[in-house]
């Protein structure tokens, strides 16, 4: 028997539409944990969380809870956060230091390397148990690019590097601004919202398009008093980037891009940008714009907002999100960078609403029978994917669905591929 | 009357944290945990937890009290008197003398 199902025809990318059922259906979500989730390359944290050995942070990866630490080599590991005895969680803040990870249930514990070092009643077990066997179940593959923590669940995974392909040129953008790298300020802003992980991901990874539509309101906000929207701002030409790997990146492209934030745009040596990252980044995606890593971990350069979109159910998501800054910032341009990024983009930004209230509508209503059976449609931008000679890799428009198409063709590969846990067994 | 074992300076151990020290420098059966709580003060008990094999050097030290690092047993810092489940046993204090930013033991004297 089967449990897998074939998503080729609910995905189609050469002639841009989309059924909705990826959206709803329970059996494609649990597919997607075990396809796409367990053998991609999942955010998990960033460097800045962790400074001595002990500290720790907890995420998802997918649905598995996983505890993130520095261990006494000062080495990042992940572990699963579930006791090997009864199957609780040995760690249950959110952040923290510790020495060992003790379960709240019967008190095995744990220490940072995943050893099982403590079990109440030892005695009570016969001679054949072996503490050594029932260590953390270790996340086998963390590695980090720029700060930003990876791990994945693939025992044989192309290397992260190498899953980023031309994309890594593009978070430089953002990532790379200072040789100092970037730090993390203040905590983890997390939200739920109703809508399936996948609306978020790929406008973050695709759609410039909302952008007029859709922040009308908070673009007016953000214009000069007495003065009306610039055409500029509203008929921007840009570049989107589309990635074979299902990644995705969008941004105007101007000689003179800015941040927004006043206080951050003044602070930017942008002369010193141009010679550390080249002319066509910072007119490009060093500023505005919008990014995906696929499959669930999204950024905006604007604020420096990071987040992760964690599944919760076909169609519950939870939104995780930081912000970094430039470690050479001054405490009052973190502070700005900080503001910018909470009124914008924060749980209750003038633009993250926006977002969350379009997923949710579109969750909404795709359980009805009739409409769940309607297509959606990505046509946009077909046939416009070229190489420009100027930004890595293939380029669309900045009004396009090409990375879209091209997160969903990645998608698609995936949930159609056995896995490595599967053996072989379609 | 004995001047004690100097054993460590005060900068040695953060606040709220501890420190062993082996007990073939103590001459005691146990390891000494030398715990700094957060008023400054320096205490000493036998390191390894009544309930399991833990060190309470390792442990969280705070308001006269510390925790295990293991299973949360808690004991007074001063008397050694278990506070709390899963350990029942108390455990044996020792007392400190701070001279000059330095730190002496005096093992199995009372504090």
């Amino acid at each position: 028997m089967t449990r897998n199902v074939d998503v080729s025809g609910l995905v189609d990318t050469a002639g841009g539409l989309l059924d909705r059922a990826i959206f709803t259906d329970d059996r494609i979500y649990r597919q997607e944990l075990r396809r796409v989730f367990a053998p991609s390359w999942l955010f998990l944290a960033h460097t800045d969380q962790f400074h001595k050995p002990g500290d720790f942070f907890t995420t998802y990866m997918g649905e598995d809870p996983v505890i993130v630490t520095m261990d006494k080599h000062r080495r990042i590991r992940a572990y699963l956060n579930s006791c090997r005895h009864r199957g609780a969680r040995v760690c249950r803040a959110d952040f923290g230091a510790t020495r060992n990870f003790t379960c709240t249930y019967h008190g095995w514990s744990y220490d940072l390397e995943g050893k099982l070092v403590s079990i109440p009643n030892r005695d009570g077990y016969p001679e054949s148990f072996k503490a050594g066997d029932w260590g953390l179940v270790e996340v086998p593959h963390v590695d980090s690019y720029h700060g930003l923590v990876f791990g994945t669940w693939n025992p044989q995974p192309v290397s992260l590097r190498e899953s980023l392909g031309d994309m890594a040129w593009y978070m430089d953008a953002m990532l790379d601004h200072d040789p100092e790298g970037t730090a993390v300020v203040g905590g983890v802003h997390k939200w739920v919202l109703e809508g399936n992980w996948k609306l978020a991901a790929e406008q973050f990874a695709t759609d410039w398009y909302h952008v007029n539509m859709s922040h009308a309101s908070a673009l007016m906000l953000l214009s000069p008093i007495g003065k009306g929207p610039k055409d500029e701002i509203v008929h921007r030409t840009g570049r989107q980037y589309v990635d074979p790997n299902g990644h995705g990146a969008g941004f105007p492209v101007h000689p003179k891009n800015r941040f927004d934030a006043r206080t951050v745009h003044q602070w930017m040596d942008y002369d010193a940008l141009r010679a550390r990252l080249g002319d066509a980044r910072v007119e490009g995606p060093l500023t505005n714009g919008h990014a995906t890593v696929f499959p669930n971990f999204s950024y905006l350069p604007v604020n420096g907002s990071i987040r992760i979109w964690h599944p919760k159910g076909p169609d519950r998501m939870e939104v995780w999100a930081w912000t970094i800054v430039d470690k050479s910032m001054p405490p009052e341009v973190r502070e700005a960078q900080r503001l910018y990024n909470l009124r914008t983009f924060g749980p209750s930004g003038i633009f993250e609403q926006d977002d969350g209230e379009n997923w949710s509508e579109v969750q909404a209503v795709s359980n009805g029978f009739i409409t769940n059976g309607v297509p959606l449609n990505y046509q946009m931008g077909m046939g416009s994917e070229r190489e420009d000679g100027r930004f890595p890799g293939t380029t669309s428009e900045l009004y396009s669905d090409a990375a879209g198409r091209s997160f969903y063709a990645r998608w698609r590969e995936l949930m159609n591929t056995p896995a490595w846990h599967e053996g072989g067994d379609r | 009357m004995s001047t004690g074992i100097r054993v460590a300076s005060l900068e040695d151990i953060p606040e709220g944290e501890g420190i062993a020290v082996a007990k073939d420098v103590t001459g005691t059966a146990d390891d000494i945990a030398l715990l700094r709580d957060y008023d400054g003060s320096v205490w000493a008990l036998d390191d390894t937890c009544t309930h399991e094999t833990a060190s309470l050097a390792d442990g969280w030290v705070e308001g006269g009290y510390v925790e295990c690092p293991l299973h949360s047993s808690k004991f007074c810092l001063k008397s050694g008197e278990v506070q709390g489940l899963p350990a029942t046993k108390s455990t044996c204090p020792h007392r400190v003398e701070i001279r000059d930013g330095e730190v002496y033991l005096f093992p199995n004297e009372a504090p």
